[in-house]
């Protein structure tokens, strides 16, 4: 292990939630991170802020409010901009979260590039959100589905992924960083895509905290997070398209200030990126997602990730260490996750009997039942990490695990 | 150990949990309904065999899930056989009063009753559904 790659445990200050007592006696360990995030007390500070001193609709009044709100909305666009690297704040569309975003793009994408029997490839462990979205069009319009294999190790099958292109493929939409393995999808998966001419889009979902993001080098078409899981509030999310597919692309809602002109025959539409953002924002969530970018800036995201990534080896160690649990994908190439199984005992028996140690862990499906159906189990127990977690929390959390099988095993 | 976890995982509950009773499908059955936990993927499949008395003859379950909600499937088959059709269902009402945590006014079960060890549940909120899983399974088989 190596200590210098840890942050200065002083940034659990800035998150209050930290000090709450589980059952009034333990501290919290919050290992879900990858389901949300904690928050800083920034982000809830300004949010608070915005309220009680400048909230007024965007976009729409002359007043004073007015544009403060506005300034504040159209500032965190610029936030998140530069925190993926985009060409133009004209690809930076709000949400309400990735999968709003995802499902925007497969409706509108259909519309202007695709018909009856086109193809669509996606992989085995996308979040149902990366897949329902796509369903619909296969249920609606006969599109066609083709699924990546994976490999033990949790990693696309790369090969088999570039022998399912054909004229007919028009998209390709694929998870960054799996929310169950935490493998980090590799550039060739993205090569393969730009040689063929096939637009993908990237569910970052898991990423947009945990890796430096940066989607002109990354060469993705289409780039999706949530700022929940991002050290900002829900509600808010961010949907990024290269300009040339998005103006092409139809609007999705229709609404107040999507338009150009409207008469009582028709309509016309605002440019990007309004022209996606039909109706009143999540104009104070973005606002504080703005406030948790700057965070993440300030402590560094390089840093962020090498904390990350020295405690998830540590943990991922500990863990295949114990012959009574059971792991899910390979040592390398992970990133904040890390699922895995108690044998002989579910994956619900074991989150509870952590809660009543105050440690939070996620068990379930995690969205991805097509997933679990390949790994052969029904649920699985995952940990996930954040800038907040320390080495002492993982001992902690293992020393717990040991009692659970003492427990369930007597 | 926490009083809770050990409230919740009774030594009855751990046993009916690693070897469900009356696990299998009936047959012949006339009656079956599948339930399932959206929120982690735990499923079952329920079978009985209703008389022409409206008596529970035989009820079986086959699925997989946790320990909380095989061993609420399994003491529920238990508790269910030879019932007549409007106890059962009183029995139901009872059951779910008694893990979500309203366990006052309880018409038909008490505290004798195997099934009572899982009113432990009714301090795990988010477990409630892994518990009721058989019990809404059994209710929608009866409109079968
Ligand atoms: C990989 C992945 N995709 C999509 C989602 C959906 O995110 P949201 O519910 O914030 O839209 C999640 C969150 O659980 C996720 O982990």
């Amino acid at each position: 292990m190596d200590k210098s790659k840890f942050l200065n445990q002083n940034i659990r200050n800035d998150f209050p939630i930290l000090s709450k007592k589980i059952l009034e006696k333990n501290n919290l360990i919050y290992f879900d991170t990858a389901a949300s995030s904690q928050k800083p007390n920034t982000v809830i500070n300004e949010t608070n802020d915005f309220y009680q001193n400048h909230y007024s609709n965007v976009s729409r009044g002359v007043h004073t409010l007015s544009v403060e709100s506005t300034f504040r909305y159209e500032d965190a666009r610029k936030k998140v901009q530069k925190f993926i690297n985009a060409k133009s704040e004209n690809e930076i569309i709000f949400t309400k979260s990735a999968t709003e975003g995802i499902n925007l793009i497969a409706q509108t994408f259909y519309e202007k590039y695709m018909q009856k029997g086109d193809e669509v490839i996606l992989s085995l462990m996308e979040h149902h959100s990366n897949l329902i979205p796509w369903f619909f069009l296969r249920d609606k319009y006969g599109v066609v589905i083709k699924f990546a294999k994976i490999n033990q190790y949790g990693e696309i099958d790369y090969n088999h992924f570039e022998s399912l292109f054909t004229d007919k493929t028009k998209i390709v939409s694929l998870t960054h960083l799996s929310n169950v393995f935490g493998t980090e999808l590799d550039k060739k998966a993205i090569k393969i895509c730009n040689d063929k001419k096939v637009p993908i889009l990237l569910d970052g979902c898991q990423s947009a905290a945990h890796l430096k993001i940066d989607v002109q080098q990354l060469e993705c078409d289409f780039f999706v997070f949530s700022g929940h899981k991002t050290y900002g509030p829900a509600g808010i999310g961010v949907l990024y398209g290269v300009e040339e597919l998005l103006s092409e692309m139809p609007p999705y809602q229709g609404g107040g200030g999507m338009i150009g002109e409207v008469s009582l025959e028709g309509a016309s539409y605002a440019d990007l990126p309004a022209k996606y953002e039909a109706g009143t924002p999540p104009l104070v969530e973005a606002h504080g997602l703005g406030v948790a970018i700057d965070y993440m800036n300030n402590i560094g995201i390089e840093k962020i990730i090498a904390h990350e990534t020295e405690l998830t080896k540590y943990a991922f160690n500990k863990l295949n260490e114990l012959d009574f649990v059971e792991m899910h994908g390979g040592e390398n190439n992970r990133n904040s996750i890390i699922s895995f199984n108690l044998k002989n005992v579910h994956s619900h028996e074991v989150s509870s009997f952590l809660d009543v140690e105050g440690i939070a862990i996620r068990a379930g499906h995690h969205c991805c039942q097509p997933l679990m159906k390949h790994l052969g189990v029904n649920s699985t127990a995952r940990l996930s990490f954040g800038i907040y977690n320390t080495v002492d929390e993982v001992d902690k959390f293992i020393e717990a695990l040991h009692k659970c099988k003492e427990f369930f095993n007597k | 150990m926490n009083d809770l976890i050990n409230e919740l995982y009774q030594e009855i509950i751990l046993d009916h949990g690693r070897e469900p009773r009356n696990f299998g499908e009936c047959d012949p059955h006339n009656k079956s309904a599948d339930g399932h936990n959206p929120l982690c993927g735990d499923n079952l499949k329920l079978t009985f065999l209703l008389n022409k008395d409206d008596i529970i003859e035989d009820i079986k379950f086959t699925g997989e899930g946790c320990a909380i909600s095989l061993a609420s499937a399994s003491l529920m088959t238990e508790k269910l056989k030879g019932k007549k059709i409007d106890i059962a269902e009183e029995i139901f009402n009872d059951f779910t009063n008694l893990v979500s945590g309203t366990s006052e006014d309880l018409k038909v079960l008490s505290e004798e009753d195997s099934l009572y060890a899982l009113k432990g549940v009714g301090g795990f909120p988010m477990r409630v559904k892994c518990a009721t899983m058989a019990w809404h399974a059994f209710k929608s088989a009866l409109k079968s």
